[in-house]
């Protein structure tokens, strides 16, 4: 099992759709966070996450990207208290120190929640488009706008399994020597051993005519019923979020008192991102032809 | 006559800051649709007359090179990999570290979308290149879920998909199991034979691909020692360079018979024209000895994978001190498993292993034992002398030759303390020549006579023949066959040594000494 997971073709819409379509899907799911900063929309948004990760089969690889992602969340809850001193509600007195004050208050936790669950859906949802976007095939689009970028990608894309597997093969034989080597040692050895892996990589790419390459040609493919799907969905979550914010639904004020809206309005918003979010995966037309042969 | 595709004239090649020339005066011309063997032994040019074939050499490398060195009529100092690739296709040893894209698809794909392919042209030859190959249900597969095999494969495929005329493999089967390994040999046959591509091959192991080629050349030190047919090398290396000849060439050297065969058929078929007829009797079987305290003990050891496969099912082995043992059973049998919880590295999902002191283990990849910058720094000098490393103590272990890195690996494992009960290793002689295994199974038995239990999982029936007294055959993580070398490995087919399969298991006979002494008392009577 490697440590960070990676995409896996799954029988599931979200696989099945051509790249561009489930990347869009995925990309709307970490911009509708961005809009917004009322903790029921975001919480809203972050279920919807979850419920297409149920939908593509990819929930446990979700999970473990939930834990990478918690920690940096709670950096986020932790630090934001700390240079902010705004808000009423003084719960711990710092002192002044370095000509200001450090006071904690509940409003700056607050917003410090507010702003690691936002975090949390935007990874997330990156999170997502890692385990159902087929690395070839974005990389093959971007590679017509700029090649060597893309192509760099791709080998990283290939490469960090590869290059886990050997950093482990080199641990294991570390603990075979009669007196182990520290980290250090190991990580430096690990390190030479990638390059090693990156000059016999930059020949084997030079004999399959590299440095000659050329700009691909696009390929035409009919749409399929997941592509259709999958685009209407991402494109309804960008339309909803936008037009739900010009219309000042959702709003949330963390200084000098929390302020947070929470009527029908956020509550019919978020189900209807987690609607939206699942709506691929739905009835019979979500699960035709999902597989490969 | 048609235009040859590589033409080299008074080629000679020397990398960056080399003492001695890599290639020196090589002069060769190989016909288009021939299929050409490079044998020599471990740094003696054969990699780098691929390297210089595709364009790698001078332009990747660097270095000085002088002569002339033609490919599809392109010269190879003026034109680089890139111009070449339009005319050879090429195969390195380690397919994980030429697969560039992560699904198979993209990665048959590639070489053509760097030509400027159109999108059905790609398809159509990715299709085809898959199908060819016998891939074709791969196409949907990530690489990283792929077996070595399988991985190999897909570089082939992607090395062909634009139909090169020449096609360059640098040890294609070294990383592969006997059953992988002789697949591979044929496909190249096969497109050699119904496509009329070009094969350049370069192989340690020259009983597997020599009924394959047409032609042999034969490398020593950089310069081209021999260019003849099958036949006529082996006659040549007979005499003048025995590491090189296939064991059934060295039994029929040994015996005093000719001609030496290209093949187990055509050795088979010279006995019977000599009316040598060899009753394929059973070997005798060893009575069960009483078993010793073990120097290993594996009981009803299991390790099973969550939510994944059980790579051991139930394994028992007892392993006695001075045993020397060969492990053998296609990739993914579980042998590698085995050792690492022999080793400890790896702790039974259920079962029980037992020591009766340290255990040495060398895996797969020497290299990865290596991580200082100065092989003194890796063991002891003593360890550096039993290595015949001593003059070469300030040397950084990655510009070790294979074998020297595996000798120093091996030198670190053992380089303990206290001296271990049992020494296992994973694989050893993978890239090795003939005279470097040699080196390695004497190593193995000063261990074993030193009171070590010995453990060596291989793929290699000839090394196993020459190294253990006994033989465990692994599938399907169980142990479906534990007995004698002579036992387990004169009745089989893929696990059987060369002259076995000549010699049809007769006498239990496994190395080309033991038959050519069998050979000799059946002459006599």
């Amino acid at each position: 099992m490697s440590l960070v997971p990676v995409y896996q073709r799954r029988a599931s819409a979200l696989h099945a759709a051509r790249a561009g379509a489930s990347a869009t899907f995925c990309l709307s799911l970490a911009f509708a966070p961005i809009l917004f900063d009322n903790p029921i929309v975001l919480g809203a948004l972050l279920c919807a996450i979850v419920a297409a990760a149920v939908g593509a089969g990819v929930a446990r690889d979700l999970r473990r990207w939930a834990v990478y992602a918690a920690g940096l969340a709670l950096l986020v809850v932790i630090i934001n208290p700390l240079v902010t001193s705004d808000g009423l509600t003084v719960l711990w007195r710092g002192g002044s120190f370095l000509g200001r004050r450090w006071d904690i208050t509940l409003e700056a936790v607050v917003a410090g929640a507010v702003a690691a669950l936002r975090v949390l859906d935007v990874v997330l949802a990156f999170a997502l488009m890692s385990v159902t976007v087929d690395p070839d095939e974005m990389l093959r689009a971007l590679r017509r706008i700029s090649y060597r970028s893309a192509l760099a990608a791709a080998l990283t894309t290939r490469l960090v399994p590869v290059l886990a597997r050997d950093a482990s093969r080199k641990s294991e034989a570390a603990r075979c020597r009669p007196r182990p080597p520290g980290r250090t040692a190991v990580a430096r050895s690990a390190v030479a051993g990638s390059l090693e892996r990156a000059v016999e990589l930059a020949a084997a790419l030079e004999v399959r005519g590299y440095s000659r390459a050329r700009r691909p040609q696009v390929a035409r493919q009919p749409w399929s019923r997941h592509d259709l799907r999958v685009l209407a969905s991402a494109l309804s979550i960008i339309v909803l979020a936008i037009t739900a914010r010009l219309a000042g639904i959702g709003d949330f004020q963390a200084y000098p008192t929390t302020q947070v809206s929470a009527g029908t309005a956020e509550l019919l918003l978020g189900l209807a991102f987690v609607a939206l979010a699942y709506a691929p995966f739905v009835g019979l037309g979500g699960r035709l032809g999902v597989a490969r042969a | 006559m048609p235009e040859p595709i590589l033409v080299a004239d008074r080629f000679t090649y020397s990398y960056p800051d080399a003492a001695h020339p890599a290639l020196a005066d090589v002069s060769l011309e190989l016909d288009a649709g021939s299929f050409t063997l490079v044998a020599g032994e471990s740094g003696c040019g054969k990699s780098t007359l691929l390297r210089a074939a595709c364009g790698l050499v001078p332009h990747f490398h660097g270095g000085e090179a002088s002569g002339e060195f033609a490919v599809g009529g392109m010269a190879v100092r003026e034109h680089g990999p890139g111009d070449l690739a339009e005319v050879c296709g090429t195969l390195f040893q380690d397919p994980e570290s030429q697969v560039v894209m992560g699904g198979v698809r993209a990665e048959i794909a590639l070489g053509l979308e760097h030509r400027g392919e159109s999108p059905a042209a790609v398809a159509r030859a990715v299709e085809e290149a898959a199908l060819a190959l016998g891939i074709g249900h791969l196409l949907g597969r990530r690489a990283d879920t792929l077996s070595g095999g399988e991985l190999q494969r897909v570089a082939l495929a992607a090395a062909l998909a634009h139909r090169p005329r020449l096609l360059l493999l640098d040890e294609p089967t070294s990383q592969l199991d006997p059953v992988a390994g002789d697949e591979l040999i044929w496909l190249l046959r096969r497109l050699n034979e119904e496509w009329g591509t070009t094969v350049l091959l370069t192989e340690h192991r020259l009983e597997r691909c020599l009924p394959a080629a047409d032609r042999v050349l034969a490398l020593d030190r950089g310069r081209l020692v021999c260019d003849a047919p099958p036949l006529d090398f082996l006659a040549w290396a007979a005499d003048a360079k025995p590491p090189l000849a296939t064991p059934a060439a060295r039994l029929f050297s040994l015996a005093g018979l000719r001609p030496l065969p290209g093949s187990v058929k055509q050795a088979k078929a010279s006995l019977a024209q000599a009316g040598i007829e060899l009753e394929s009797e059973e070997p005798p079987v060893q009575a069960k000895r009483k078993r010793g305290i073990p120097a290993l003990e594996l009981r009803g050891v299991w390790h099973e994978i969550e939510d994944g496969p059980a790579i051991l099912r139930g394994v028992d082995v007892h392993v006695e001190p001075g045993e020397l043992v060969a492990l053998m059973g296609r990739n993914g049998a579980g042998k590698s498993t085995l050792l690492k919880h022999a080793k400890g590295l790896l702790q039974p999902t259920r079962g029980r292993v037992r020591t009766s002191g340290e255990v040495a283990l060398l895996l797969q990849n020497p290299g990865d034992y290596l991580i200082h910058e100065h092989a003194r720094e890796e063991a002891g000098e003593s360890a550096l002398i039993s290595a015949g490393l001593s003059g070469r103590a300030e040397a950084d272990p990655r510009d070790l030759s294979g074998g020297e890195r595996q000798r120093l690996a091996l030198e670190v494992v053992l380089s303990a303390d206290v001296r271990p009960a049992v020494v296992c290793l994973d694989e050893p002689t993978r890239g090795m020549d003939r005279s470097r295994k040699e080196a390695l199974a004497l190593r193995l038995h000063e261990l074993a006579q030193e009171g070590a239990a010995v453990i060596v999982a291989t793929h290699d029936p000839e090394f196993a023949a020459q190294v253990a007294d006994r033989v465990l055959l692994m599938g399907e993580g169980e142990l479906i066959a534990d007995g004698a070398t002579a036992e387990v490995l004169a009745g089989g087919w893929y696990f059987a040594t060369e002259v076995a399969r000549v010699l049809g298991g007769a006498g239990g006979a496994l190395t080309p000494e033991q038959g050519a002494a069998l050979l000799a008392r059946e002459l006599v009577s």
